[in-house]
């Protein structure tokens, strides 16, 4: 019973490493297991990516000004999610933000010109968004729309409901740091992750071992630059244009992966105290490390 | 995690939820995986009882039967399902009811054993979209004496909210009668029968763990419709039939177990009519084990032209105890047991009648059946 | 009859509370289908047929056999 073989699989999707391990007494179906899965992560991909160029969040950007487009349950549950993390976040979290990335070249080394963020603002809304359970429309031609705040978590959750579907009772999904469990086993034998370190590359902060559910992890470490001393992430407030300066790192567990990672990317773009305050009120597992790399929260041996 | 959820919390859960990943396994999804299943069972009927029987107690019927079922999907929302059943039958059949010289009725058996077998062969496509399912169904039978080719469409639509679900049904088949000469004289040497139904449905769910639907179906039977081996048996040639059906179920958490229930009302213009009750409880043992007790109270009216002794000087006549008044409790066990992508099943059932535990009144044909029943199972997913 | 068709019709408008489509994982459980095991279902329907005067009622007829 405790000698079902375990597979490790790495592949890379979504733009980050990825890695699937389960126990699994039967190699051919370990086989199946990988394909379906990794099917799952490239269907989601293909249809999310705003980096290619016939996904449907394409359509829906090279739309903008334009006609609306169809849309499909999935991807109406998931502008129905996004809406809930703008409202949660008292805007702050907004689909429509992703182009002050045309502003900020986090590899420059160089601010932007207050003028480039100011004319790419009017761009930005989520409430004038034209959308429901059917279609999308972008009012104003250059607004654009992009899922990488939620579709790696859902992918997560989509990928461990694939193994679970295929009978694997002992697994664990991980998409470049956010974590879901497939299966009833790992409660018995809980999957030892570790929390990456906000200022050290490769080194972990803390360890937390994951039974059931999901842990889903944002930081201002992914990209940044230092000017004159200070330090600018690449997390921006959509109402300034401007990097937030709130938590270093935040890590949930929740029973799903997406509402882990919505909750982690509300907190990263809150002001630091306002964040701790509003995680202490969420009702999640959650830890967090501040700019000081103080750590707080509920869970995790240091 | 918090007993109580926060309204942050709550908010997100529930918008994440709607996402088609956390659906969980919808029931009415297209099928993931090839599916194989068979069956074999064994059915055997008492023999007649000698005090009922001219030339005293005699074999009845048994049969032997396979059932093979292959669920394929085909595509991303198509899925192809084909059935095949074999059966070999042997034994007896009532052929006529006489009065002994006590005036009681006395059944006379067909005497030599019938011999035949047949073979059922069941395709069905079927195309699942968002909101329900269709599927296209052809059946083919073939014995001896009789086969039949069947066609049938049906169809689910759920409502916006996923709480109704309507269905449809429509059929039609032509079946071709030719007697078997030689064990006795048939009242045909050759002849058929249409039969076309419809049906229609509502299921609604009551709640998280309960489930109901009601149904009504019309059958309209056109042909020869008498039994061809019957020595007293001149039945009108047509038939219009119409059935209402309700079904609950409803899961209990503790002690893990379902409870099914199905009731239909029949009733038909040759004056048949009769209530069926299913009950079944199914009970989770473990991760993998399935108990599951059933039992079926049946009672029937007789038909208008039904006598144990036939007129045969009337327009209509039968004499066949299907078409006589009785009542019917069937009683059975099924067992499932999962292992991995296996699953074997066995079922056991007794079925009995007696004139007096039907809820309408009439004679008791001396030719009503007793039988049992076991069923062996293996299925397995390609998973 | 017309109680049967009074307390059908009572059930379905009733307000029952929206069940959630994630709260729906009993309801897909097998033994909460209306034919939880389509192979015996059908070896039973077609016994039952053979047997008795009524048939049918859970979906269209489909053909006969000429069973005794």
């Amino acid at each position: 019973m405790n000698q079902v073989p375990l597979f490790d699989h790495d592949f890379r999707a979504m733009g980050g490493p990825c890695r699937l391990r389960f126990a699994c007494a039967d190699d051919a179906l370990a086989a199946r297991v990988i394909a379906a899965a990794e099917t799952e992560i490239r269907r989601l991909e293909q249809k999310y990516s705003r980096y290619l160029p016939d996904s449907l969040v394409s359509t829906i950007n090279r739309a903008a000004g334009a006609d609306a487009v169809p849309i499909d349950d999935e991807t109406a549950g998931l502008l129905g999610f996004a809406d809930t993390l703008w409202q949660q976040s008292d805007g702050l979290f907004d689909l429509t933000a992703g182009i002050l990335r045309r502003a900020w070249d986090f590899k420059s080394g160089r601010l932007p010109a207050q003028a480039a963020i100011d004319c790419l603002l009017p761009l930005i809304g989520w409430q004038r968004v034209q959308w429901d359970a059917s279609s999308i429309r972008l009012p104003a031609a250059g607004m654009e729309i992009d899922f990488g705040g939620c579709v790696k978590e859902y992918a997560c959750d989509s990928v461990a409901a694939v193994l679970a579907r295929h009978g694997i009772e002992r697994g664990l999904v991980d998409l470049a740091g956010d974590m879901a469990v497939a299966g009833a086993g790992s409660a018995a034998q809980p999957w030892p992750v570790g929390i990456r370190h906000p200022r050290q590359s490769g080194a972990a902060i803390a360890t937390f071992s994951l039974a059931a559910g999901s842990l889903a992890s944002s930081g201002d470490y992914e990209r940044f630059m230092v000017v004159d001393g200070r330090r600018y992430g690449h997390i921006l407030n959509p109402l300034t244009g401007w990097p937030v300066q709130g938590l270093a790192a935040v890590s949930i567990a929740a029973p799903q992966c997406l509402v882990a990672g919505g909750s982690a990317t509300i907190a990263m773009l809150k002001p630091e105290g306002e964040a701790l305050a509003w995680l202490a009120e969420l009702g999640l597992p959650w830890f967090a490390v501040d700019s000081a790399m103080e750590c707080h929260g509920e869970f995790g041996e240091r | 995690m918090a007993a109580e959820k926060r309204p942050a919390l709550l908010a997100l859960t529930s918008s994440a939820l709607l996402l088609p990943a956390y659906q969980g396994v919808r029931a009415d999804a297209a099928p993931e995986f090839i599916e194989l299943g068979m069956r074999y069972s064994k059915y055997e009927e008492d023999n007649t009882q000698g005090s009922k029987t001219f030339g005293g107690s005699s074999q009845r019927y048994d049969i032997d039967a396979a059932q093979f079922h292959l669920l394929a999907p085909v595509a991303d929302n198509w899925a192809v399902a084909v059935d095949v059943q074999w059966e070999d039958m042997s034994g007896a059949s009532p052929w006529f009811v006489g009065a002994s010289l006590d005036g009681s009725p006395k059944v006379i058996m067909s005497g030599a054993s019938i011999e035949d077998t047949r073979t059922e062969v069941s395709v069905t496509t079927r195309y699942y979209y968002d909101r329900g399912n269709a599927g296209f169904n052809y059946v083919r039978s073939d014995e001896d004496d009789y086969d039949s080719n069947a066609i049938a469409l049906d169809g689910s639509f759920n409502s916006a909210d996923g709480m109704t679900t309507y269905s449809g049904a429509i059929s039609t088949s032509r079946d071709d009668i030719e007697p078997t000469q030689g064990s006795v004289p048939t009242n045909t040497l050759k002849n058929d029968k249409d039969i076309s139904s419809a049906w229609i449905g509502v299921s609604r769910i009551i709640s998280k763990n309960a489930i109901v639907r009601f149904g009504l179906a019309y059958t309209y039977r056109e042909g020869f419709l008498t039994d061809p081996y019957k020595k007293n048996d001149k039945r009108p040639d047509e038939r219009n039939e119409w059935a209402v059906s309700a079904g609950y179920r409803q899961y209990f958490l503790w002690p893990d177990g379902a409870l099914q229930a199905d009731y239909r009302y029949f009733d038909d213009d040759w004056g048949v009519a009769s209530h069926t009750l299913n009950l079944a409880w199914h009970q989770n043992l473990w991760r993998d084990t399935q108990l599951i007790p059933f039992m079926r109270y049946y009672s029937q009216g007789e038909a208008d032209f039904f006598a144990n002794i036939a007129d045969t000087d009337k327009r209509y006549y039968a004499d066949d105890y299907r078409l006589s008044s009785f009542g019917a409790v069937t009683v059975g066990l099924r067992v499932r047991q999962q292992i991995g992508n296996w699953a074997i099943s066995a079922v056991g059932e007794r079925y009995e009648t007696d004139e007096s535990w039907g809820v309408y009144s009439g004679a008791e044909s001396p030719a009503l059946v007793n039988y049992w029943r076991y069923s062996f199972g293996l299925d397995y997913v390609f998973r | 009859m017309k109680q049967l068709l009074f307390v059908s019709v009572a059930l379905l408008l009733c307000g029952c509370e929206t069940v959630q489509p994630w709260e729906r994982g009993t309801l897909a459980k097998p033994e909460m289908q209306w034919q939880a095991d389509p192979m015996e279902i059908s070896l039973q329907a077609q016994i039952n047929a053979s047997k008795e005067a009524s048939s049918g009622g859970q979906g269209a007829a489909g053909g006969g056999c000429g069973c005794n």
